[in-house]
């Protein structure tokens, strides 16, 4: 028992010499790296009080290798193209959903940073890639250098774009009906979607040949299509298809993105959609 | 045995503490840490790119193996701006963007907005079909690795290839705009003849190639056309007010020759070394390598159809920019729904020879009738114009068709090839080309 208790004492001891040993140690400071910021230009002002500022969104639009696929032939905006994109972004995409959704809707969810690359990501099996949504934190948009905001066709494709990436962050928050939407056309998905043409997918009960790669480009292809045409432009879509089983299906589908909308963040889907119309009007009559 | 095990657990402490104290601190082998060495080597490249007062040329060879060289010139500006004007294509204006050292394994140069260097980074636009989605083969980001006799060192990112910014002179500025004649020059009109030649003079003999170029993506390679010789070299150009530099040297007797210089009498790029020994690249319109098929259209042959078929011909890469042209013209001469959808000749057809024009929008067919000879010296089919009809009898020759059936008739002859790629369909592909002309016209065997 003696010998136990001195055993203790030295123990003690050294316990507590190894914490004063800590003691001393150099506490880290600032990076010795050389990271000061470059001044900021007329362009970085206004991202930071068009974006950053009031929906807590970060834009690089500086090429950065560590935020794009290096193996791919990419660049980054030409500087003057980088203001009238996201200007289209805004109007279009953050203003309609704050208008329907609530002021802080695209605040409380929303990509965290946006990476804007000014050529084209072309695939080596020929498809275009027109953006990227990873772990619905960081949307990158591809071809911000060919943007012509007079050309209603190429306005519509950049905002598919963003409202399909945003509707994949959405889906990150609130999942939708997977089960109900696996059972409406479970044999039409094919990871070759890219060789289908439109019309026969729509045949078969998708609204584009890229929806039928699994059912959450589905989802997100269903909804931003409709998103981004106008009430008549999709009744002229559905009524081009002629295969009954196919319409009522891409309707069964539109019924289940109408109710997600709802039961989750309590918007009127199609509200919406005029509203993001009514803007696109803006952006191309300006 | 608990004794023991406190023991043991007693030394095992000590020991660790004891190992503690242990100086892990290895011997410094240079002065400054690794960090400090960083900063002042991007504080080294950031003061030397603002060093010099008309900036920096940069010759940036993406992949000499399969593409050339463009010229760019670049000022930094201390804000973060830079300068910048290329040969990329006929805009050599100076234009304006942002660059940054940045920081990582070592320090980088980057252009970080879109200015003059990015067009070798586009994927969509390849100058080969081996570059699908590559462009060409362009970086913008390039690693520092030092000076070296007033030249600044950089690796690219991605490939790993040097590119060397040597001091830009006020004169490197103005004479950029002079690269474009030349490249005008070699890349040709489409008037200009379809096959090129490299021919190599040692001072007593002269050696011929075929010089396969390819003007976008400034390479061209080689092939020596001597019986039994499967002797090949590339050549990367990059250009000049004055001329062609080969990035790898043509070598003749010895001596190296890469400063081809363009001789606008002649139409051709010379390097000229001493003792007669020269290197020349010239335009040819008589195909380098030159077949027999012609022969299988001479009378007394079975019957062969050689049919161009605007819907699938048009744009095969044997079909010439001249060919398109003349079409263009014809059609622009039909009303506006009318177009010329074949052009079929037939040989030996029951005896006779005739070319067929058939329209789309309704037009009726015409028929030019024409009898063959041939020369076997310069390998040349040669068509002799008899008479026209429609499907109704004979007919004057169309006026709509003069230009374009002119080109048949050459007196020169025509040359015959059977390629060895298919379009659209298993047909074999014919190519008539005049021999006087940069005309080229892609038909289906029928």
């Amino acid at each position: 028992m003696k010998i136990l208790k001195r055993y203790k004492a030295l123990a003690m001891i050294t316990a507590s010499l190894l914490f004063v040993a800590c003691a001393h140690e150099d506490q880290p400071g600032e990076s010795q790296l050389d990271y000061s910021e470059r001044d900021k230009t007329e362009l970085d002002k206004w991202i930071d009080s068009s974006f950053l500022d009031p929906y807590n969104i970060k834009i690089y639009y500086e090429w950065n290798q560590n935020l794009v696929d290096n193996t791919k032939y990419l660049f980054p905006p030409t500087v003057e193209k980088v203001q009238p994109a996201l200007e289209v972004v805004k109007k279009i995409w953050i203003d309609s959903y704050s208008t329907i959704g609530g002021k802080d809707f695209v605040k409380k969810i929303a990509p965290r940073e946006f990476v804007l690359v000014g050529g084209l990501n072309l695939n080596t099996n020929g498809t275009l890639t027109l953006g990227l949504a990873e772990g619905g934190q960081r949307v990158t948009l591809f071809q911000l250098d060919y943007l012509n905001r007079k050309s209603c066709p190429e306005v519509t494709e950049f905002i598919h774009t963003i409202q399909h990436e945003y509707v994949h962050i959405l889906n990150q928050t609130k999942p939708f009906d997977e089960q109900a939407w696996a059972k409406l056309t479970p044999s039409g998905y094919t990871t070759s979607w890219y060789t289908e043409s439109t019309a026969t997918s729509r045949s078969l009960g998708f609204i584009t040949s890229y929806a039928r790669l699994n059912i959450y480009e589905d989802f997100a292809e269903t909804a931003s299509v409709i998103l981004t045409s106008s009430k008549a432009e999709y009744a002229a879509l559905l009524a081009g298809v002629t295969d009954v089983n196919g319409k009522a299906n891409i309707k069964k589908k539109e019924a289940i993105v109408v109710q997600y909308y709802k039961d989750n963040f309590n918007i009127d889907f199609y509200a919406l959609r005029d509203e993001a119309q009514k803007n696109t009007d803006i952006v191309i009559s300006n | 045995m608990k004794k023991h095990i406190y023991k043991y657990l007693i030394v095992a402490f000590v020991a660790i503490v004891l190992g503690a104290c242990t100086s892990t601190e290895a011997d410094q082998k240079f002065d400054q840490t690794p960090t400090e060495r960083l900063n002042a080597q991007k504080k080294e490249l950031q003061d030397v790119l603002l060093s010099s007062a008309e900036g920096w040329k940069a010759v940036y060879y993406t992949d000499s193996t399969q593409l050339g060289g463009w010229t760019h010139l670049f000022k930094f500006l201390p804000d973060g701006k830079v300068d910048m004007a290329s040969d990329f294509d006929e805009d050599t204006d100076i234009h304006r963007s942002q660059y940054e050292l940045q920081l990582g394994s070592t320090v980088s140069l980057v252009f970080t907005t879109a200015n003059r260097i990015h067009l070798l980074s586009q994927s969509d636009n390849f100058p080969t079909a081996e570059l699908y989605g590559k462009g060409y083969l362009g970086d913008f980001q390039f690693f520092y690795y030092g000076q070296q006799n007033g030249e600044i060192i950089f690796r690219s990112n991605r490939n790993f290839r040097e590119l060397r910014f040597v001091k830009a002179t006020a004169k490197d500025w103005t004479d950029l705009p002079q690269n474009t004649p030349i490249i005008e020059s070699i890349t040709g009109e489409i008037t200009s003849p379809l096959f090129r030649l490299l021919e190599e003079n040692d001072g007593s003999a002269i050696k011929q190639y075929e010089f396969d170029f390819n003007s976008d993506a400034r390479f061209g390679r080689a092939t020596a056309l001597a019986e039994g010789s499967d002797e090949t070299f590339g050549l990367a150009l990059s250009y000049t007010p004055t001329g062609a530099i080969s990035k790898t040297p043509v070598i003749i007797k010895g001596q190296k020759l890469s400063n081809f210089i363009y001789d606008s009498a002649s139409n051709t790029f010379v390097a000229k070394g001493t003792g007669g020994v020269s290197a020349t690249i010239k335009y040819t319109n008589a195909p380098p390598r030159l077949t027999d098929d012609y022969k299988k259209l001479t009378d007394g042959q079975p019957q062969y159809v050689l049919g161009y078929l605007a819907a699938n011909l048009y744009s095969a890469s044997t079909t010439s920019d001249y060919f398109r042209s003349i079409i263009a013209k014809t059609n622009a001469s039909l009303p506006a729904n009318q177009s010329i959808s074949r052009i079929q000749v037939y040989f030996n057809s029951g005896g006779a020879n005739f070319i067929e024009y058939r329209f789309n929008g309704g037009r009726p067919a015409v028929y030019h009738n024409f009898t063959t000879s041939s020369n076997d010296t310069s390998k040349t089919l040669l068509l002799t114009s008899d008479s026209w009809e429609d499907n109704a009898g004979f007919i004057p020759a169309p006026a709509f068709l003069k230009n374009l059936d002119a080109e048949f008739f050459t007196p020169g002859g025509l040359y015959v090839k059977k390629e060895n790629f298919t379009v659209t369909y298993t047909n074999p592909i014919y190519t008539i080309t005049s021999s006087t002309t940069s005309f080229r016209m892609t038909t289906y065997q029928l």
